[in-house]
Order: structure tokens, then C-alpha cells, then sequence
């Protein structure tokens, strides 16, 4: 029986529900082991003037303080630029900058020496908003363009044309995990460090670069992530590099855990955007032109921003065909924390500003939104390369909408709301159906490629190990299903080993929905490297000379933890029996596999290429219920349909399906970043900081996958899924903008994301306001 | 008088000296005991992660509750039985709670996974079979920012409750409930590190400790004190706790009115107000958690003295009264009369909370109660409002309006209340005294709501009333 398509529960998840699986900080603290945590700057932007510790090292317990000048290495790092300092030296660049390392042996002595601790900093001007950015001419790289046609002729000459802007908030990941370290100190300079990352090659090379040593002394270990979502893609490096710094300082094995409220305020997260646009289309709601300008903002230092708003510029089209399209991206530097990897990494800001063009269409004209979706949707052979070039290929957007529309009740639903909102004095109600056509793979090209080692043991038992790292998201129970069907042995005779850098090296991100992807094809290639070499070595043993038969690899089957020769399957033996006659003929039993995604390519400069291997393609209905005197709301129905090719993991996917949609939930209409003029973050824990709870869940909230199999160029016919469903959500917040319109059209126009009460009824109930002479322009 | 701390930990004894006692039951348990199931996230007890059963001996057996073990302290569980994740089952042996959470893959980071565990084992302690409601109730406390719940309730569905041991069975809890019911009433002094805990049995003690310790924290519930701990704006100096005090448990109905002990959790005055006062039972279903509602309590609630405590306006519309005893004896307070600003009342300094009397609604009565806030479950209340009206078919003889979250006490809204008196209900009264109402609140801007969206509510919410008294009126008389 294989094990991919079975819905095999999360393989830590008995470990999860009886509270034994170890987390990071669940481990027990060595021997001598300190503490670390850090003093941040209190204010967004200054020039350091002076740091005095002297009364904090009279502490007791206090057992190191250090600061910049006490990095051996470089003080400079960063994925894209080295723009980021581990400890702040001459300016500091956001409200929590890390100045100053405490090391220490108890929390209460941390504590003292926080309060001890005196910086003297000049306070400079911050730049903390978009706007700001731009008027200060305050930006990371030049400006990026995509284009097709002639997008601003194709605008003059469209019959009907629309303008228009919208501003999107950022998101805190809010992995319940906060960013977590133990660097263990051994012996001629090198280091251990136990991570909670996404990315532990690059945690790895900004530890070596601080300590100032070879990348072979560092070596990074990631057993499991109590959540991550992107936010630990690049930025567990730097809570890792202080734990190596203070463990190199004091000789000591250090720890640094992170409390949730420093969390969030000093680490990135969602990138705020900011678009303008212009559309041009026909009667019929048909898209003939588009210009969009993105600005997004990136916080204080590089990071991969220049990669996500990449990202949104590559999914501005999103389902969509615009014959004639531009749209440019910008970022802007501002005195946050830098702002970093999210799941859906551009691609939901990119897909909401078109989804709310399409808003704007259908408003104007008088449309459905379906409909307008549905005559834009790219197509089958025709209307079907994106802007960048990439043709749509394996297209199953058409038939998603399709059922969709059918299955959801989608033509009735529309004229029972119509007629609620036109009788209820109390509510308002909105349904829309957005889809996501989300591509795979990392647009940096390098990216594309995974290392996977598989040792088989003389009891025929299998450790496999890859660079990808489990956050919860099922990738090593994916990785245990493929493998043992590979090796044709049972899902129980297979572990993943803790992800580690020594044995795998330069290993990429778990991150861009290409975790089983890349490891999952990589292991395959070692599964099937080994499976050769033992066919070769069982053929001779499974045949039976006497029945006419000649050895034959080709002919060695593994299936079931059994091995035989296919012409006479009575004869065979187990896979430990085979391995272990294996090891005493001396045959290698390990084996390193590889896997580098072919046919990709895209070309930053031009705005062209084919960046990725495939789409994940998806769509969603959803139906509020505004309430007209409080703007609280309430999602009444969401119905998801999602093309994921063969599913490797039904019962997985499905989870990532309903996590996905109700984190993008969270980003459309609760979660709000507050901060003060300051730039302080004010929203910074679960009190002020809300994100979905139970009671959020939909009413009803249907879940449903597509039967696909076209996918051909990836991994089983799967298709990644991590990302994409974050993107559906975004049917809420369309559909919480046709309510609003049904009450007030011209604020409608204006909607912001997230969609919180307040927003909802104060754009509501806009007119009141305007009810003084409107301003011009 | 004992001076260490006694409690049972997965059917366990535990004797607690010195400084141990400050500990939350959280680093206890990881720190102390090695029990490294509970989780702590956000440290405010918000998100569910350090999910516990707490159990108290109550005639002859043990009832758990669930809290959050990161803002209740070692001292608070003095008598009880602390179950952790591990007091359930282990990996090999998982129980029902666990096995569904298993086979439907309620659990994808695991970070949550404990405290989920926990709160659904809460709800089978009193209930074997479970509605999706009941279901999705008691998991309001627990975040989960994987999963998306949808995995969670399918996990919840599945368990088959009548299969799941409870805890006093498990536990074999008789001779710990006996043993923890005389525990629990003892009195209690811990000091060690300048820091001292006193639970005395009886309530002149507690007057007498107060009147001489007069910066002592007096902790009940203890909710918002822990969060104030671990988050550094408080120090624990010197506490008196009031929960071996048996007069603070009083719970007491008839026709006029409820007599509700400082001590109850709000929890129990939810259930105690389902049938008494239903729509109060309501408003409290909104309030916080299961955990924090079986933890805080009505008389912590009222002291803390907050603008926004979803208890209050209730109380003020119902001319509710303070009962607070003290070295001078006892008086009565109606809690209109109070507070006197923001966090301020007119206690004295060696005076407690007793208990609250409560009027029920007479005839011709109506209370409706309104909660905003930016999540509908487990937020703090951006507005809050109680509106009481006592009528004469449609013509309203007397109105008492109370809001919350718009000034830096609860405001009752005169003006509003004299303008309504006398007049019928039609949409355009209530429109207006929606006007005179926003006239009236001089709300502010904070992390919650700008102040725009606050004064829109105050006026808002009476429009909002007055089409909810329309559509029951039409819905009466169609029945």
C-alpha cells in the first residue's frame, strides 16, 4: 500500500497532543548555560552618543555585556544587501534596534540590568510611513518595472478608465514560537547553534560572518518550529548570531529567547503597500489596459524585500489576461523594523489590488464582479501569457470558477442578498468570489535547488534528512510518505532526521511554498540512486536460475517492506533482510540526492522570463454580514475550491487550506499594527493584537480540493500549497467592500486592508461628513 | 499558621517554600518540575498556550476548571490539584482528547496543541457530549495561528466524551479532595525574598492585614496582577489573598434580587445570572476566556476599577450595591457612587469587597447589554453600553444608561436618560437620543479605537436598540 494520498495524521502530532514533543526552549539548560536578551533603542532614529554599563556589570548575575565592539567578525549582514548591523554602532534604525547584549544567569538579572543600562542617544527625524518615504526621497534600490503593450496609449484609447489607490497594512506572523536560540560553544572556535529557522544555511553564514570564522564552524540545527510562517526565514539569524556571539564572549552556552512582546516589536513582518492605479476596459467589464504603482514598505534595511515586491509585481495580473499592462514597484526606507518574508511573500498585496480593481469594474459598470472575473479569466491557448511572458499553462482557473459559481449557490445567493440589504434597516451583507493563481518558485534562481542525504540501516530501517525544516506545516510527515513509497517500505520505517548543516549543506529556505517540492524531489533522487544499486545487487538472489529465469534489476520490485522479482513474486524477502545482505557485500548504502528546478528563468532587468515551474491555482466565495451601527462583522459562509494536483497528504493539505484562509482572515480584517507618532508599535502582544480566534471561524466553511493531474512537471503531479490559500481571504474583504458600497459607494472606493468595525462603519458612514462642502480633488 | 505552600500537581503532593510560592504555576511546572507540555506564548493569558486544570475541592470532589497557568501564581493554587497536558496521557497512550486531535489533524506546529488539549478536556469535565457551540465556547481562549480552528472542531466532534476519563476518576480524587478541602482553608503566610503572601481564613484578618499593610495587592482572581507581573509594570511585594475567605462565595437569589460574593469567578456569576438574569449571562459569555472568566472574579473586577470591565455598566443601570466590610463594620455603596476617576473608588484602605447585591428586572423592565470590539471573542471592549428601560406599552417611564469605555469611569448618560423619560419609542427618539448621546462621551483615541469610532458607537448603539426592541416587539406579536 503506498503511503502517498493517505491522509497519514502530522507525524509529531502524538508528540504534540501529549505535550512531549521538544521545543527549543524545552530543553533542559546545560551546565553553566546563560541567558541573553538585549537592550533596544527607545527611540525609531538616532545617532548613539554614548552607552554606560557600568552599573549594570556590577550586577549580580550579570556575566557579560557587549556591544558592537565586541564582534569579532563583521557587524554587517543581510539576504540582499549587508544593510543590517547585528548590534547598533553608530545610528539606531528602529524603536528596539538590539544595542546592547545582556548576558546573564538568571531572568531577574537581565531584568536589573535592563534598567540599568543607560543609552545616550540624539534623536533624529523619523521616516515612518509610506508617504513620508516618499517625500523624503527615502528608498532601497531603484524602481522595478514589469510591461506588456503600451499600457498609458492602451489607457487613452479605453472606453471606460478608472483611477484609483489602495493602502494595505502590514502583519505581525504571530508564530506562537518566539525567535529561539542555544549556541553550544565547543572546541578551536566552533559553534553549534540550535535554531528555530526556516533557513539554516543562512543562520549558519551570519553566525560565521559575526564570529568572524569559516562556515564550517558553525553548525546549525533545526529540530521543529513552533510556527514560522516567513518571519523566520531571514530574521532567526540574528537572535541565533547573538546567542554564538555571547557563547564565544563567555564561553558559556548561551540562550536567547525572545518574550512576545519584544517579538513583535522588534522583528519585521508583513510589508504595508501602497498602490496606484489606473484601468482601462470595455462595456463588458473586459480589462483592455492597466498601470499600477506599488510602493512598499520595507522598514529599515533591506532584507528580502526586493524579492517580494517582486513578487507583488509578478501576481498584479493575477487570474487575470491585461493585454496592455504596466506596473512598477518601489521600496521605501523607513525607521521599522525591517519588514521580511510572509506567507504569500507580495503575492497577497499584489492580488488584493487587482481583486479590488475588478470591485471597481463591476461597481462602475453595474457588473457582477463574477462576471467581470470570468470574461478577464486567462484562458486555454489563447489570452494566456501573463505579463512577464510565462504562458499559463495546465490552466484550471476557468473550471475553478465554474464549479465554484455552481457549487457555492453563488447566482442565487447574490439576488437573496440583494434583497436582504435593500429590507434590512440593520445589516449588510456582501458575497464575492476571488480567485489566486499563485506561482511556484523562488524567483531567485538559485533558490531552486535541494540537497537530500537517505541512510538505510542493516535492519533495513531508513533516516532521511534534507534542508527543509518542519514548522508545523507537515513536511517531514510528506517527506516519510514519499520516501517510503520510494524504497517501497512502510511510513513507520522511515524518520527525518533534525534538519542540520552538516549534513546538509548550502541548503535553501523552507520557504515559498517549496518545501516538499524541492526536499521531497531531491530525496527521490536518492531513493531511487539506492534502489538501483540494490535491484543490481538482489536481482541475482531473487531469481530463480532453476525456473529459466536470468538475474534482472529491472525486473526487482520494492513494495510493502518487500522485496521480489516481478516474474515470481512468491519468491522474495524483506527490505532489511536485503539491506543487510547488502552491507556485507560491502554495497554503499547511503546516498546523496539532488534536485535543481529546470526551465526557470526571469530576468529582473527586463521584467521578463519564466519564474516559475507551475501555478497553484485556487478560488473562494465569501459572505459577510456588516452590521450597519457598530461596522462589526461576520463571515457567514466561505466556500474554498483549490487545484493542488495529486495530493501527497489529503488531510494535510486540507489543514493548510483552512490555515492559510483564516491567517489571510486575520490580515483583511482584524489585525491592525498600531503605532505611535514615535514609532513605537503599540499592538504589540495578543491583548491589542488580534488575530483570528475560534469565533472568527465561518459559520460554514467549506473546504473542497479539484481532481487534477495535469500538474506533469513537478513532483508526483503535486502542486505546492502553503502560500496560496493565505490569498482566498481576500474574498472577505472584496465582499466586505460590495456591503460598504451597497450603503456607501463613493467610500467603498476608499477601503483600506484590514477591513476592522471601526473602518467598516466609519467608511459607512462617510457621507454624514461630506455633508460639509466636499474638498476639491 | 503554615508557611509553605501545598498543592497536587498530576495527583502528586507538592510542599512549596520560600520564594517558589512567587512563581507562576507555568515556570513552576516547566522550571520546577520539568513539565514541559505547557507552553507560554504571550505571557498575559491570551492566547491559551499554558492551558491548565486547575481543581478545587468542592463536596467531596474535585472540580476542574481550566486556566492560564502564565498569570496565576504558585500561591493562587495553595489546596488545589494543578493537571498539566502530561497528567493526561503520554505519546504511547494518548487519551480520547488527544487521539481526535491525532486522527483529524487538529495540531500542525504543536505549540498550541497542549493548551487545546486542556481547554477540551474542561468542557468534558461537565459535559460528556458536546454541541459545536458548547465546543467552540470553550475554545475561545485558545489561539491557534496554524490550524485555522476548521481542524480543531472536527477534532473536538469526534471525541466521544462518555469515553474520555474525567479527571476525579483518573485521579481517584476522593482522599484528595478531602485532604485539598482542608487544605484550601487554611491560613496561609509565605515570606522569602521581601516578598510575603498572607491567605487568612477568616475576614478580620484579612481587614486587620489591610489596614496595616496598606499597599498590599489584595489578589482575588488575580488576572490582570499577574499580567502586570510578568510584564514589568508590577512587582509582587506583598499580597493578600481573599480565597480561603468563605463569606466571599456567598451566592444567593430571589425575586428581588442576586447576592453575588467579591469571590465569585465570573464564570459562576455566568451561571448563576443564565436564568436570574439572562441577558447579563449573555454580555459575560463574552467576557475574556473560559480560563480567565474560571479565574477572575466579580469583586476583582469591580476593584481593578477599569473603564472598560465588561461587569460594570450592567451594575450601574441596575443600581447595583458595593457591600464592603472593613475595621469599622460593614456598608453598603451604590456602585454609581463608587468609583470617583480613572482605577480610583471610595474604599478605604482597609476596606474590602464583600459581596454585590444585584436588583433583578421587575415587570416592565428591560435591560440589553452591547459589547464592541475589534474581535467579537476574547477582546477588550473598544465600547461597551447597558441600557436599562422601564415601560408603559411604548412609552418609556424611566431610562438608566450606562457606558463604558467612552470617559475614564463608566458614564451614565444622564441627559440621554432624561430626555428618553416620558417619550414613546419610534426610531426618531432614539435617533436623537443617539445625538444627545455622542454629545455627551468625550471618548479618546488609544491602541483599541480612535475616538471618532467611539463616539459614533455612543450614538449609534441606541439606534441599534431601538431596531432590536422593534423586531422583538414584531416577533411578539407574531407569536
Amino acid at each position: 500500500m503506498p503511503s502517498v494520498g493517505k491522509d497519514i495524521p502530522n507525524e509529531s502530532s502524538a508528540g504534540h497532543v501529549s505535550g512531549r514533543s521538544v521545543f527549543l526552549d524545552d530543553v533542559s539548560p546545560a551546565r553553566n548555560e546563560s541567558l541573553v536578551d538585549f537592550v533596544g533603542s527607545p527611540v525609531a532614529h538616532g545617532r548613539i552618543v554614548s552607552v554606560d554599563l557600568s552599573a549594570a556589570a556590577r550586577i549580580p548575575g550579570v556575566v557579560a555585556l557587549l556591544t558592537h565592539e565586541d564582534i569579532p567578525g563583521h557587524n554587517r549582514f543581510g539576504s540582499t544587501l549587508k544593510d543590517e548591523h547585528l548590534l547598533a554602532d553608530e545610528t539606531v534604525e528602529y524603536v528596539g534596534d538590539p544595542v546592547v547584549l545582556i548576558v546573564a544567569e538568571t531572568r531577574a538579572a537581565i531584568d536589573a540590568a535592563k534598567k540599568s543600562i543607560r543609552l545616550e542617544i540624539e534623536e533624529l527625524a523619523p521616516i515612518l510611513s509610506i508617504d513620508d518615504a516618499i517625500a523624503a526621497n527615502s528608498f532601497i534600490g531603484t524602481r522595478l518595472m514589469i510591461e506588456r503593450g503600451d499600457s498609458s496609449s492602451a489607457l487613452a484609447q479605453s472606453e471606460h478608465r478608472l483611477e484609483g489607490a489602495l493602502v494595505t497594512g502590514g502583519q505581525e506572523h504571530f508564530y506562537f514560537e518566539s525567535h529561539t536560540a542555544i549556541a553550544e560553544p565547543g572546541e578551536y572556535g566552533r559553534m553549534t547553534i540550535h535554531s528555530s529557522t526556516q533557513h539554516p544555511t543562512e543562520t549558519q553564514q551570519v553566525a560565521a560572518e559575526v564570529l568572524g570564522v569559516a562556515f564550517n564552524h558553525v553548525v546549525v540545527i533545526c529540530k521543529r518550529m513552533g510556527g514560522a510562517f516567513g518571519g523566520k526565514e531571514t530574521q532567526a539569524a540574528a537572535p541565533a548570531a547573538m546567542a554564538a556571539l555571547a557563547a564565544v564572549k563567555t564561553g558559556r552556552p548561551c540562550r536567547i529567547v525572545l518574550s512576545k512582546d519584544d517579538d513583535m516589536r522588534c522583528t519585521g513582518k508583513r510589508h504595508p503597500f501602497q498602490s496606484r492605479w489606473s484601468v482601462g476596459f470595455d462595456s463588458t467589464g473586459k480589462i483592455t489596459a492597466m498601470s499600477i504603482d506599488l510602493y512598499a514598505n520595507a522598514g529599515c534595511a533591506c532584507d528580502v524585500s526586493p524579492a517580494i515586491l517582486e513578487r507583488a509585481m509578478l501576481h498584479s495580473d493575477n487570474a487575470y489576461y491585461i493585454p496592455d499592462f504596466r506596473v512598477t514597484g518601489r521600496l521605501c526606507r523607513t525607521n521599522l523594523p525591517s519588514n521580511t518574508a510572509f506567507r504569500g511573500f507580495g503575492g497577497p498585496q499584489g492580488v488584493v489590488n487587482i481583486e479590488n480593481i475588478i470591485e471597481e469594474i463591476a461597481l462602475h459598470l453595474g457588473k457582477d464582479a463574477l462576471d467581470v472575473r470570468q470574461t478577464n479569466c486567462y484562458g486555454i491557448d489563447e489570452r494566456d501569457i501573463t505579463p512577464y511572458g510565462q504562458r499559463v499553462d495546465n490552466n484550471t482557473l476557468p473550471a475553478l470558477f465554474a464549479q465554484l459559481r455552481q457549487a457555492s449557490g453563488y447566482d442565487w445567493r447574490q439576488m437573496e442578498i440583494a434583497k436582504f440589504n435593500a429590507e434590512s434597516p440593520t445589516h449588510v451583507r456582501g458575497l464575492s468570489m476571488t480567485a489566486v493563481k499563485f506561482g511556484i518558485s523562488f524567483t531567485k534562481k538559485a533558490l531552486n535547488q535541494a540537497n537530500a542525504l537517505v541512510n538505510l540501516y542493516t535492519d533495513g530501517s531508513v533516516m532521511i534528512s534534507t534542508g527543509g525544516t518542519e514548522m508545523g506545516q507537515g513536511l517531514n510527515t510528506r517527506l516519510r510518505q514519499i520516501v517510503a513509497d520510494e524504497l517501497g517500505v512502510v511510513f513507520e520505517n522511515v524518520i527525518v532526521a533534525a534538519t542540520s548543516t552538516d549534513k546538509n549543506n548550502n541548503t535553501s529556505p523552507t520557504a515559498a511554498s517549496t518545501g516538499t517540492d524541492l526536499n521531497g524531489a531531491a530525496a527521490v533522487d536518492a531513493c531511487r540512486k539506492l534502489r538501483e544499486r540494490l535491484a543490481e545487487f538482489a536481482a541475482p538472489l531473487l531469481c530463480d536460475a532453476k525456473a529459466g529465469l536470468a538475474p534482472s534489476a529491472e525486473h526487482v520490485r520494492f513494495a510493502d517492506g518487500v522485496v521480489c522479482d516481478s516474474r515470481q513474486p512468491s519468491r522474495q524477502m524483506s527490505f532489511g533482510e536485503l539491506v543487510a545482505k547488502a552491507y556485507e557485500e560491502r554495497i554503499n548504502l547511503g546516498e546523496r540526492g539532488f534536485y535543481a528546478t529546470q526551465g526557470i528563468e526571469y530576468n529582473r532587468n527586463t521584467g521578463k522570463g519564466t519564474p516559475f515551474l507551475y501555478f497553484t491555482n485556487a478560488v473562494a466565495a465569501s459572505e459577510v454580514e456588516i452590521d450597519r451601527f457598530t461596522g462589526e462583522l461576520k463571515v457567514r459562509r466561505v466556500d474554498a475550491l483549490m487545484d493542488a494536483g495529486q495530493r501527497i497528504n489529503p488531510g494535510i493539505d486540507r489543514g493548510q487550506l483552512s490555515g492559510g484562509f483564516m491567517q489571510g482572515l486575520g490580515w483583511v480584517t482584524t489585525e491592525e499594527l498600531k503605532y505611535s507618532t514615535r514609532g513605537e508599535l503599540l499592538s504589540h502582544s495578543p491583548t491589542t493584537y488580534k488575530i483570528p480566534n475560534i469565533g472568527d471561524l465561518p459559520e460554514v466553511f467549506n473546504l473542497e480540493f479539484m481532481e487534477s493531474s495535469g500538474n506533469t512537471v513537478n513532483l508526483l503531479r503535486s502542486k505546492a500549497l502553503g502560500e496560496p490559500p493565505l490569498l482566498l481571504a481576500i474574498s472577505v474583504w472584496t465582499a466586505a467592500k460590495q456591503a460598504v458600497a451597497c450603503v456607501n459607494p463613493a467610500s467603498a472606493k476608499k477601503l483600506t486592508v484590514p477591513a476592522t468595525g471601526e473602518t467598516l462603519l466609519l467608511a459607512m458612514e462617510e457621507r454624514q461628513e461630506q455633508a460639509q462642502p466636499a474638498s476639491a480633488g | 499558621m503554615r508557611d509553605y505552600i501545598v498543592l497536587y500537581v498530576n495527583g502528586q503532593k507538592r510542599e512549596i517554600h520560600g520564594d517558589a510560592a512567587f512563581l507562576s504555576i507555568s515556570d513552576y511546572v516547566r522550571h520546577d518540575l520539568g513539565l514541559m507540555g505547557t507552553k507560554v506564548v504571550c505571557a498575559e493569558g491570551d492566547c491559551g498556550s499554558c492551558t491548565v486544570l486547575l481543581g478545587r475541592a468542592r463536596n467531596g470532589f474535585i472540580e476542574y476548571r481550566s486556566v492560564c497557568s502564565c498569570i496565576q501564581f504558585v500561591f493562587q493554587a495553595d489546596g488545589c490539584h494543578v493537571v498539566t497536558v502530561e497528567g493526561l496521557g503520554n505519546s504511547d497512550n494518548l487519551n480520547g482528547v488527544q487521539s481526535a486531535l491525532v486522527e483529524h489533524q487538529g495540531t500542525q506546529c504543536g505549540f498550541c496543541t497542549p493548551g487545546i488539549v486542556m481547554s477540551i478536556q474542561a468542557l468534558l469535565e461537565t459535559d460528556s457530549v458536546l454541541s459545536e457551540q458548547r465546543l467552540r465556547q470553550g475554545l475561545v481562549g485558545n489561539l491557534c495561528r496554524c490550524t485555522g480552528y476548521d481542524p480543531i472542531v472536527r477534532a473536538g466532534m469526534a471525541v466521544n466524551g462518555r469515553r474520555v476519563t474525567r479527571m476525579n476518576e483518573l485521579f481517584n480524587s476522593s482522599a484528595m479532595a478531602e485532604e485539598l478541602a482542608s487544605t484550601a482553608q487554611q491560613s496561609v503566610r509565605v515570606e522569602a525574598a521581601g516578598k510575603t503572601f498572607f491567605k487568612p481564613a477568616e475576614i478580620d484578618e484579612a481587614v486587620g492585614f489591610r489596614g496595616a499593610n496598606p499597599d498590599c495587592v489584595i489578589v482575588s482572581g488575580g488576572t490582570d496582577f499577574g499580567v502586570q507581573v510578568n510584564k514589568g509594570s508590577r512587582e509582587i511585594k506583598t499580597v493578600l489573598s481573599t480565597a480561603a475567605l468563605a463569606e466571599l462565595r456567598d451566592l444567593s437569589v430571589d425575586d428581588v434580587e442576586m447576592v453575588a460574593g467579591a469571590n465569585l469567578t465570573i464564570a459562576e456569576l455566568e451561571n448563576a445570572a443564565a436564568e436570574t438574569l439572562p441577558e447579563y449571562a449573555k454580555l459575560l459569555a463574552r467576557f475574556g476566556s473560559p480560563q480567565i472568566k474560571n479565574s477572575a472574579t466579580l469583586g476583582g473586577n469591580i476593584a481593578n476599577a477599569s473603564p472598560i470591565g465588561d461587569t460594570m455598566p450592567t451594575l450601574f443601570v441596575l443600581n447595583a450595591q458595593v457591600e464592603l466590610v472593613g475595621s469599622k463594620g460593614g456598608r453598603h455603596v451604590n456602585i454609581n457612587d463608587f468609583y470617583t476617576g480613572y482605577k480610583k473608588t471610595v474604599a478605604t484602605a482597609d476596606e474590602l469587597i464583600r459581596r454585590i447585591v444585584i436588583p433583578r428586572l421587575k415587570s416592565g423592565e428591560l435591560l440589553r447589554l452591547f459589547k464592541v470590539s475589534k474581535r467579537s471573542d476574547l477582546d477588550i471592549s473598544t465600547f461597551s453600553a447597558a441600557i436599562w428601560l422601564k415601560l408603559s406599552g411604548a412609552v418609556i417611564d424611566d431610562a438608566r444608561i450606562a457606558y463604558g469605555g467612552v470617559a475614564p469611569v463608566i458614564l451614565r448618560l444622564h441627559r440621554v436618560e432624561e430626555y428618553l423619560r416620558g417619550r414613546r419609542i419610534s426610531v426618531e427618539t432614539f435617533a436623537r437620543a443617539g445625538e444627545i448621546a455622542a454629545s455627551e462621551v468625550t471618548p479618546i483615541s488609544d491602541v483599541r479605537s480612535s475616538a471618532t469610532y467611539r463616539g459614533k458607537l455612543a450614538g449609534n448603539i441606541l439606534s441599534k436598540l431601538y431596531y432590536e426592541l422593534d423586531a422583538e416587539r414584531k416577533h411578539a406579536s407574531i407569536a
